[in-house]
């Protein structure tokens, strides 16, 4: 009863500090809230005109949205990246970090449904495809085992970041047997987001581009790459603008780690690019459409060079430990690596499984003006949802905002007790 | 997989002859109503199609017939049925394929005899998969091989994620603009239930697409699968399609 009552008071206190902020905070909302707009009107014509608003055709029949969706579950899964140096190497500088982590995993997450929304023909009958609520096809189609991995995964970090959080307000010590086994299940269940998601373009034999073994690996790899890259800026950012203490220790050890996977990345792009040239067979069409183009088509030639030169760059940014650690080159390798994945899992992906089409023509796809704005939309509601909760979650982990010491309630805490809290609302 | 869609088989079957009893909520599932076909009972027959490549003329007699039959929207790029025009050119590396308004219209003369190349018409429709990719991915449920073996779509279910016309290897699905949601070839489902043939046989005028029923052993199939060189399209994909073709150049894909 009295946890009760004291949920609904952290909702409501919540709430209140939500209102609250300087004139950056609400120049910065606003900005979203009207790029949400946008993509509001933008969607409202979609649904008016129906999809043949985009430039989506039965040639090329995923774009834009199902790009930027196959990219976003890469960086919801990434969040593990963090997750397993904190709690199977017991490394205590990544610990209190990991809680961000998981709210990017949130944010990108919510941004992954949006974008599977605007996507599909009929949104009205999107509760088709809610599990126990419509029929779903299950286990046999893919689309089914994503729609339910990711709400699981949704799920269990909501329910782990609101329990931590709740757990400092009422400055208690949370209980560490219904912690570790959730925080532990995060990590397989990363992984199970995004093969899922891989194996949905894998399990399809009419497309050979994505029929490869490795696939599944790439979009792990590339993920492991990616999420930690907007991470760590956003880390720099947050260590500016908010009293949270973050180490460059902490920092160093996730651009090494990073160093790692984006090798084994590179590796993997090699390994395919190999298989494709050297047995040449009819299925090369694909990725010459990818990398040089095919009739005179070459639409994502440009793109798909610019990738493997920023992956490259990047990788070499991050080996190095002298560009590694310094600030400069580690935001350009962060920014490097985001545009590399950025192409490679979204529209490098897509669009050359899907062109040539299955009778061997070529529909050459770009997205129209409706679907950057939607897309564009997705992305601000994203990242709203991620700056709400930096903004609850930021005072309650520096122990300024509690059940007792409300918001203007009480004076700031003190050095030593900061550094305390802080410790104790991580798991 | 297999026994998945054998159980699906053996209950829907089940369900359906329950269901055309009953006259219940399957009849919108069914782009018509089977129950009321005197004596169809789904479980006794399997569908098939048989086309021969050496009698299509490119006359597009049946893609205009499918349009007009199934109300498939008349802009050139939405089709169950479509002709394809082969121009394999012994000095060029690939043939020269063209389906102009998806030979709705017939085809303009453009090659001529007696210059080397080898020239014909191949009519392409969904293949009825015994074993669809598409019905596999689907999400919902929505399309699915009903018991006497023809893939269907329920309209009233699609979502429109357009998951199936990824998986399909033959191009046969699209959507319909009206409905934000998938069609395809039904196999006239309407009118086979009926004891009648489906609309673009009726309308070949040389007789080059033959509906056949393989549970019924006195149907043309079994002599035509017996005696002629059979094919099907990308075979190396194990679909199980059921729409054989006679006489299917090594070029066609």
């Amino acid at each position: 009863m009295d946890s009760l009552r004291n949920l609904s008071r952290f909702a409501l206190d919540t709430l209140r500090l939500l209102l609250v902020g300087n004139r950056y905070y609400y120049a910065w909302v606003g900005f979203l809230l009207a790029l949400i707009l946008c993509g509001v009107f933008a969607y409202t014509g979609q649904l008016s005109q129906g999809l043949i608003i985009s430039n989506m055709r039965d040639q090329v029949s995923w774009g834009f949205y199902i790009g930027n969706f196959t990219f976003l579950v890469g960086v919801a899964a990434a969040a593990i990246m963090l997750v397993i140096p904190a709690y199977i190497y017991d490394w205590e500088p990544i610990k209190e970090i990991t809680i961000l982590g998981e709210m990017l995993a949130i944010s990108a997450l919510v941004m992954c449904l949006g974008f599977v929304l605007v996507d599909i023909g009929r949104p009205d009958r999107f509760w088709h495809i809610i599990p126990l609520v419509g029929k779903l096809n299950w286990p046999a189609s893919l689309l089914a085992w994503d729609v339910i991995v990711l709400n699981l995964y949704l799920l269990l970090n909501w329910f782990v970041v609101t329990y931590l959080l709740f757990c400092a307000y009422t400055e208690r010590h949370y209980v560490k047997a219904i912690v570790l086994p959730l925080v532990l299940l995060s990590i397989p269940m990363a992984v199970s987001i995004h093969t899922v998601t891989a194996y949905l373009y894998n399990g399809i034999a009419a497309r050979p581009f994505w029929n490869s073994a490795i696939l599944a690996p790439r979009f792990l790899a590339s993920a492991f790459c990616s999420g930690p890259a907007i991470l760590l800026i956003l880390l720099q950012v947050l260590r500016k603008t908010t009293k949270l203490r973050i180490t460059d220790e902490a920092i160093f050890k996730i651009a090494e780690l990073m160093a790692y996977t984006m090798g084994f990345n590179l590796f993997l792009t090699a390994a395919e690019v190999f298989k494709e040239f050297y047995s040449g067979t009819e299925h090369l069409v694909f990725i010459q459409y990818l990398f040089f183009g095919l009739k005179g088509h070459t639409t994502l030639v440009p793109f798909a060079w610019a990738s493997i030169l920023t992956g490259l760059a990047a990788f070499l940014l991050f080996l190095i430990p002298r560009t590694r650690k310094n600030w400069i080159t580690l935001n350009l390798g962060c920014l490097l690596i985001y545009a590399s994945v950025y192409i490679e899992k979204g529209m490098g992906l897509i669009i050359p499984g899907l062109t040539p089409d299955v009778l061997g023509e070529i529909y050459e796809y770009r997205p129209s003006v409706t679907e950057a704005f939607v897309a564009a939309g997705i992305f601000a509601t994203g990242f709203l949802v991620f700056t709400l909760m930096l903004k609850a979650a930021v005072p309650v982990m520096l122990g300024e905002f509690t059940a007792r010491r409300r918001l203007g309630g009480g004076s700031h805490p003190e050095p030593s007790d900061h550094n305390h809290s802080a410790r104790e609302v991580t798991p | 997989m297999t026994m998945d869609r054998r159980n699906f088989l053996t209950v829907g079957g089940k369900f359906f002859i329950f269901t055309a009893a009953a006259g219940s909520a399957l009849e919108y599932v069914l782009a018509a109503e089977p129950h009321n076909a005197p004596g169809y009972r789904t479980m006794d027959h399997w569908w098939a199609m048989m086309i021969d490549i050496e009698k299509c003329i490119g006359c597009g007699s049946c893609v205009r017939a499918d349009k007009a039959e199934n109300d498939v929207p008349l802009e050139p790029f939405y089709f169950r049925t479509w002709v394809e025009r082969y121009h394999v050119d012994p000095e060029k590396e690939h043939p020269e394929v063209d389906s102009p308004d998806g030979g709705y219209h017939g085809f303009p003369e453009k090659f001529h005899e007696g210059d080397g190349s080898k020239n014909f018409f191949v009519p392409k429709m969904c293949n009825q998969c015994a074993d669809s990719p598409c019905t596999q991915v689907c999400p919902v449920g929505a399309t699915f091989v009903s018991p006497d073996g023809a893939v269907l779509v329920d309209k009233k279910y699609c979502l429109g994620c357009r998951y199936c016309i990824q998986a399909c290897p033959y191009g046969c699905r699209y959507i319909d603009p009206r409905t934000e949601t998938v069609d395809k070839c039904n196999l006239c489902y309407h009118r086979i239930t009926k004891g009648l043939t489906t609309a673009c046989a009726e309308v070949c005028p040389t007789g080059a697409r033959r509906l056949g029923d393989l549970k019924d052993p006195k149907d043309y199939v079994h002599q035509y699968l017996r005696e002629n060189k059979i094919q099907v399209l990308k075979a190396h994909l194990a679909t199980q399609s059921k729409t054989y073709y006679n006489g299917l150049d090594g070029s066609v894909r």
